[in-house]
């Protein structure tokens, strides 16, 4: 072996833990150790390589106007705490400098540099004589900390110096780079955490191919699934109400098919049997090839709004009930009147029968035809008592069908028929014959109209007999909307404000509630239709309401 | 005993006299024509107040059975135009509606009898009886 060779090996010996070192920081850094520890490491190594020299690190705070300590195990401790939180400047030491000046700044004497000046003190009580600082730049060049290296003598950095410096602000570089990546996805996570969780939203992703998927913690509460239960597509769907279940995996389906969204509204049905209701939105990714990645998407727990709403519907519901035995109420006479005849018959024809009997010289088919006739008018009092009570029975109320109003309209007026006769008023009627129909619960459509002229007969009740008049008329709007006006010749509406009457509580009546057209619009609103009241030009008011036509029934394509 | 004596003749009487109806009800009327005949009456009956009123005119015509409430024209309404046409024709007033101001206004204005329906069959046909066993006036 020469005088080199022995030289090369002992340099070999040197670097080897140097570089064993360097991987060892490195791997702290991947491992996400803790940032401080990563650059007490970093900076111990650096220590080890040359005699006498001490080593900092500093980072500089987020908004680049301070420094903050990162690592300096060797210098004094009231060193390091004054250096704490001190501005960087053009005249801020070495490393204040040098992060302001996006340059490395060589102070060989700190006794004599201006630089200095603020910490001239401080370095003499711990025997600092000459500090090198070096900015450690992020990847987009911006300045994240400064390296330094201190001696106690007065000297600049030789070259092994320099090349230390350079490998110690790029590991430095990358671990403080790394740490604030991973504090502002933490930062994100906790603000995409908080609005999850007072928006009540569970973030989730499927993985198509690897039928594997992720939830938020939310998620999980909202699904139902342990923390650490392994989740796939099919254990998602498991949750979904067996009623909905299948639409909801052919939406997902039709969404992975076309790589495009996913949207559903439906109940979960959680382990212990508690519901809820949701609204799913989500859309797929793709790679850069074009095949579908995975299914993003959020999932929004609505239960507590369609409680609200639920509650509401009934309370709706309620008050429609309300409106229609109150109705009955006011139709006493037609409801006594339409019993009554059938009931009058039926007693007659028994009456009838017991005296031909009783006579001897009854005709066979005269008792037959009298029998007959008896059952037919108590088939129409049944008939009386059905239609009373579908009015004022609370369910089936809003179920619907298609209708065609000329005919719901017919049977309305029959229905009152013999209050517009009490009240010695006439109701004409003005249909159009190729109205279109529309799809409506008939129960809630005969409120509407019961209600309309009920207070039409009010209207005119204080005219003489012969002016009692209410006009009833049907019209095509268009041909993709029925409309249904009711007009009578009374004293009018409110005349600064007609629309004042379908207001809450507004009643111009001794008895009303205030609330029949309330609940009128309310139903004609949810049929999607629209209902609006006037002052006739001449005398009276005019309420009309309009419908949309039925699906498939628009008389506008053949028009 | 008295009454049903005083039943069988003017039932065997009345055989031949005619009783008019009027009510605008089908199936009232129908039924009242049949307790009328059930008890040997001669009924002939009219669903349009209007149709009575122009056979009055031509016909003599003892006792009528009114409806009240009826589309057409109102039995009181009726009666009164019987009242200038055949003064001599006697009235019963059947009503659906219990209405005592009606019911005073009717029998004010001569109208014999006034029944709410339903009525009870054997007070109705008394009336009718008694109704025609009444000299003209």
């Amino acid at each position: 072996m020469s005088e080199r060779g022995n030289i090369d090996q002992g340099q070999q010996e040197k670097e080897e833990p140097f570089y064993a070192g360097q991987t060892r920081v490195l791997e702290m850094v991947a491992a996400n150790a803790p940032l401080p520890e990563i650059l007490t490491n970093l900076v111990l190594l650096m220590e080890a390589q040359a005699e006498g020299m001490l080593c900092s690190i500093l980072v500089l705070t987020a908004d680049g106007m301070r420094v903050r300590h990162g690592a300096a195990p060797s210098l004094p401790k009231a060193y390091v705490k004054a250096v704490n939180g001190a501005p960087i400047g053009p005249r801020n030491g070495s490393c204040g400098t040098a992060m302001y000046l996006k340059r490395p700044v060589v102070v060989t004497d700190v006794m004599t540099d201006p630089l200095w000046a603020d910490y001239r003190d401080l370095a003499e009580i711990c025997g600092l004589r000459a500090c090198w600082s070096t900015p450690i730049f992020s990847h987009q060049g911006d300045v994240i900390g400064s390296f330094a290296m201190y001696r106690q003598e007065q000297r600049g950095p030789n070259a092994e110096e320099a090349h230390l410096t350079q490998i110690a602000t790029h590991i430095a570089g990358i671990a403080i780079e790394r740490q604030r990546v991973q504090e502002t996805l933490r930062e994100r996570d906790a603000r995409i955490n908080l609005a999850a969780e007072s928006a009540d939203l569970a973030f989730w992703v499927i993985y198509p191919e690897q039928n594997t998927a992720w939830m938020s913690d939310k998620g999980r509460k909202i699904y139902g699934f342990d923390s650490k239960l392994p989740l796939t597509r099919d254990l998602i769907c498991s949750r979904v109400h067996p009623d909905e279940r299948a639409a909801v995996h052919a939406a997902f389906d039709r969404a992975c098919a076309s790589h495009g969204i996913f949207e559903s509204e439906h109940r979960l049905v959680l382990p212990y049997g508690k519901t809820r209701w949701v609204i799913v939105r989500g859309r797929c990714l793709e790679d850069e090839h074009g095949s579908l990645l995975e299914l993003i998407g959020v999932t929004i727990d609505v239960s507590a709004q369609k409680q609200s709403d639920l509650q509401l519907q009934i309370q709706r519901e309620e008050l429609a009930h309300l409106n229609r035995v109150a109705l009955m109420g006011e139709m006493t006479a037609s409801v006594a009147h339409e019993l009554n005849q059938p009931l009058t018959a039926i007693a007659n024809n028994a009456a009838a029968a017991r005296r031909f009997l009783e006579r001897g010289n009854i005709d066979p088919a005269l008792l037959q035809q009298l029998l007959q006739d008896m059952v037919a008018d108590s088939q129409r009092a049944g008939e009386v008592i059905r239609g009373i009570r579908a009015l004022v029975r609370k369910d089936k109320s809003v179920v619907r069908s298609v209708l065609n109003l000329n005919a719901v309209i017919a049977d309305t007026l029959r229905l009152v028929s013999s209050d517009v006769l009490l009240r010695e008023s006439v109701v004409t009627t003005e249909m159009d014959h190729n109205l279109p129909q529309v799809e409506a619960a008939p129960v809630q459509i005969q409120q509407v109209l019961l209600n309309l002229i009920m207070n039409a007969l009010d209207a005119v009740e204080a005219l003489p007999p012969a002016e009692r008049r209410i006009i009833v008329t049907t019209r095509s709007l268009s041909g993709d909307s029925a409309e249904v006006a009711v007009r009578d010749f009374g004293a009018g509406l409110p005349k600064d404000r007609p629309q004042k009457v379908f207001d809450h509580f507004f009643s111009t009546k001794q008895t009303g509630m205030g609330m029949g057209l309330t609940i009128v619009r309310s139903i004609i609103e949810m049929h999607g239709g629209t209902i609006s009241a006037e002052n006739a030009p001449d005398r009276g008011a005019r309420f009309f309401f309009r419908l949309p036509a039925a699906r498939g029934d628009s008389k506008s394509q053949a028009a | 005993m008295g009454d049903r004596a005083i039943c069988m003749t003017s039932s065997e009487k009345s055989d031949t006299e005619i009783v008019c109806l009027v009510d605008d009800d089908l199936s009232i009327l129908k039924s009242i024509e049949r307790l009328l005949a059930s008890d040997g009456f001669s009924v002939r009956a009219f669903n349009k107040p209007k149709e009575f009123l122009a056979y009055v005119q031509a016909h003599a015509v003892s006792l009528v059975v009114l409806d009240i409430w009826m589309e057409e024209m109102s039995g009181l309404e009726v009666q009164a135009q019987l009242s200038a046409l055949s003064p001599q024709t006697r009235v019963i007033i059947i009503t659906g509606r219990e209405d005592q101001t009606a019911k005073l206004a009717a029998l004010q204005s001569g109208v014999i009898a006034f029944f709410t329906k339903p009525f009870d069959d054997d007070q109705f046909l008394n009336a009718v009886r008694g109704a025609l066993a009444m000299h003209p006036y």
